[in-house]
């Protein structure tokens, strides 16, 4: 499509929100249940195995749909860096070539790699060594991304600085946006469990996940500042480009995502804690917050596959 | 949110991403440098971008005063640098054409000339 100016590939932007959304949402899972479940579930067997039953098909359905849309993403890239229409591109001297020579290809395989581990890992679990195994491929194939994008191009140092942001950048945004689905998952579990068990959970896991949630934040607004200095530059910009305006968009859902978060932190959870039960309203509106700032986590996704496919705004307005 | 917000939502992103024409500044400076004009023809050109460059898709290709190839058709490229050698050549106006694909995917093309003679 080339009617609004910039060229906009809607096959592209759609295949690489569904992986970066679908990728998240595998790393975010196993946060979840690593980091903010496991040590804080004392909770018997059943409810622990119940639970941990639930996010694994979560973490199978994120992974198989990011294998299968990172292939696809592969394919109609080599279509676009060859400049071959879709059907004449697929040929095994094209593939070869984006696959073995460009770092996209190569970042790929090594992806590809990691998720076939991680599937082994998720299918063959005996250690909990296998469940940290797991979570470092995760994370791995999540921060990998980086190196397919804009920050994997920047010239020199800058390039390491960038790199680096994008890195923790991306780790969180997985982190938190992937761990609010599992704990939509567990809230859910908990209105339907009220059992003492499930309840003890909800609240223990309800607590340490906003811990994680203001170290995404933090970490999420230091390296989207770095991010958009090397890539924006300019207010100026962030006016008079497409992709600064974009950004900006996506900028304002991050917001009301925080304002939601906020709300469950500071006003909701805290009234956890204070009955033996969980109050049903309560459970209730973290509930609905939580998926409401899934929906923006989504939209946030939408929004950057569509960015890395435009130029960066700082290559569009002279300095 | 409801379906039909989903469906509002992609114009609006359309909206948003659009402005920039074919703005793509992506080449940094060349050698010789752009509409110059040099005593006798370079041993190669040149060229330098603001991203590192995919060497399996990126060339250079340059056509001396007659319309014929003056490169010697093997484009050379190291980091965000790419060069072509070429052929001994007359004097008068040469033509370049690149065509980039930068590590981050993106593909630009452009092309400038530069003269050579007194």
């Amino acid at each position: 499509m080339d009617g609004f100016g910039a060229d906009i590939d809607g096959p592209l932007i759609a295949v690489r929100a569904v992986h970066f959304a679908a990728t998240a949402i595998t790393a975010g899972t196993l946060v979840f249940r690593t980091v903010v479940t496991n040590p804080a579930s004392p909770a018997e067997p059943a409810v622990a195995q119940s639970f941990r039953t639930q996010t694994q098909r979560v973490a199978w359905i994120g992974l198989a749909t990011a294998m299968i849309s990172g292939v696809i993403w592969l394919l109609l890239q080599a279509s676009s860096m060859s400049g071959l229409p879709f059907d004449e591109a697929m040929t095994s001297r094209v593939l070869s070539t984006v696959l073995s020579q460009t770092q996209f290809g190569q970042v790929s395989e090594i992806r590809m790699a990691m998720a076939v581990i991680l599937a082994a890992c998720l299918a063959f679990r005996r250690t909990p060594l296998t469940d940290w195994l797991a979570l470092a491929l995760a994370l791995g194939l999540t921060a990998a991304i980086a190196w397919t994008g804009h920050a994997g191009s920047t010239l020199g140092e800058l390039g390491n600085l960038h790199l680096a942001a994008d890195v923790l950048h991306l780790s969180a945004a997985a982190g938190w946006i992937g761990g609010l689905v599992s704990l939509v998952v567990l809230l859910a579990a908990a209105r339907r469990h009220p059992a003492t068990a499930w309840a003890q959970l909800a609240r223990d896991a309800t607590r340490r996940f906003s811990i994680l949630g203001i170290a995404s934040v933090a970490t999420l607004l230091l390296t989207g500042i770095v991010n958009a200095w090397i890539l924006v530059g300019s207010f100026h910009a962030l006016t008079a480009t497409g992709y600064g305006r974009l950004l900006m968009f996506k900028v304002a859902a991050f917001a009301a995502m925080v304002a939601f978060a906020a709300v469950n932190r500071f006003w909701l959870t805290p009234e956890l804690d204070s009955a033996g039960g969980l109050p049903g309203d309560v459970l209730h509106r973290l509930t609905r917050n939580s998926t409401i700032e899934i929906v923006l986590g989504l939209l946030i996704f939408a929004i950057v596959g569509m960015l890395g496919t435009l130029h960066p705004a700082i290559h569009l307005v002279p300095g | 949110m409801q379906r039909s917000s989903f469906g509002a939502i992609i114009p609006l992103l359309l909206l948003l991403a659009s402005g920039e024409a074919s703005a793509h500044a992506l080449l940094d400076h060349a050698e010789p440098r752009v509409g110059n004009k040099v005593v006798t023809a370079p041993h190669e050109v040149t060229l330098w971008f603001t991203q590192k460059l995919e060497p399996a898709f990126s060339t250079i290709t340059v056509t001396d005063p007659a319309g014929q190839r003056a490169d010697t058709g093997k484009t050379r490229v190291n980091g965000n640098q790419m060069s072509v050698s070429l052929r001994s050549g007359a004097s008068g106006t040469y033509h370049v054409r690149w065509h980039v694909l930068s590590v981050d995917t993106h593909t630009t093309e452009g092309n400038f000339s530069f003269q050579v003679g007194q």
